[in-house]
């Protein structure tokens, strides 16, 4: 149970999380799936299939880069739309999580 | 799982889909191990990372059918967006059937009184004539036209009736995707 609703947790808020790198810049799939992974133990895989349906949303574009090492990579950037659905969820996101702090911190 | 094995089961998950839409998720993965092996890590150590490729393509082609229903609205876009649901494993079978069944025999009826109502009105108004003696001619037109235009009605609500049938299940079959069935899967797949 506890698992299940951690597991929903952090896929609730992946794309918030996505959303929020890119807003300190550009990155590519490598890097945001690692940076995911360590901070909240998400399956690396998960991002691919997520960045694939954020483009189709019209939240990032993508564009190549040609790397040192390897073939060119293929970096994500927030569109206007994904800069403004990023900061209504965080604020979403502060409100939410400031009341339940409150309720939990209440109940201990 | 090798990298071979992943790239494989991945490619074998994303069957039906463009062949282009499956080469340029495919270099996303590819690029992912790519990175990785530079990275120092190894094969096997960057596929388990990744979870389970057929739960990725599932994923992928499921949002590719749903989005086309939303672009698309006829029938084959339809059940393209039904069998994604399916396909999902999204819907409790055992539990949904029966409400399913007996929403589509509702449809399905429904649609066959359009159809009925417009072949008699058709044949009322072109054949009556000839058929009943006595009746005048003008009524027995419109009474046909009459049953036509209600045939026509009937095919029209049911099929509005039928899209906003379907969009529940779209909007089940995402709520699934998104929250309930990874948190019921967890194994590493998330």
């Amino acid at each position: 149970m506890v698992e299940a609703v951690q597991v929903q947790l952090k896929k609730g808020v992946l794309e918030l999380c996505v959303l929020a790198l890119l807003s300190r810049g550009d990155a590519y799939g490598y890097e945001i799936a690692s940076r995911l992974a360590k901070g909240i133990g998400m399956g690396e895989g998960t991002i691919y299939p997520l960045m694939r349906r954020m483009q189709a949303d019209g939240l990032v574009e993508t564009y190549l880069v040609e790397s040192p090492s390897g073939p060119s990579r293929k970096y994500y950037r927030l569109t206007p739309s994904g800069a403004a659905s990023f900061a209504a969820q965080k604020t979403e996101w502060s409100q939410f999580s400031a009341a339940v702090n409150e309720i939990l911190g209440g109940a201990s | 799982m090798t990298r071979l094995q992943f790239m494989n089961r991945l490619r074998n998950g994303l069957i039906g889909l463009p062949q282009k839409t499956i080469d340029e998720i495919a270099a996303d993965y590819d690029g992912h191990f790519n990175e990785g092996i530079a990275a120092g890590r190894s094969e096997i150590e960057v596929a388990d990372a990744l979870g389970d490729p057929e739960r990725h393509a599932r994923e992928i082609r499921a949002e590719a059918g749903l989005k086309r229903w939303e672009t698309e609205r006829n029938a084959s876009a339809a059940a393209g967006a039904i069998f994604a649901v399916l396909g999902l494993g999204a819907l409790d079978l055992i539990f949904l059937l029966p409400i399913l069944m007996a929403i589509v025999g509702t449809l399905f009826a429904f649609y066959c009184v359009a159809i009925a109502l417009f072949g008699v009105g058709a044949f009322v108004m072109v054949a009556g004539p000839f058929w009943v003696f006595g009746a005048p001619i003008a009524a027995l037109i419109l009474t046909g036209l009459g049953l036509m235009a209600a045939g026509v009605f009937t095919g029209a609500a049911t099929t509005l009736v039928t899209i906003a049938f379907i969009n529940v299940m779209v909007w089940y079959g995402r709520l699934h995707m998104r929250l309930l069935k990874p948190a019921l899967e967890p194994q590493g797949a998330i």
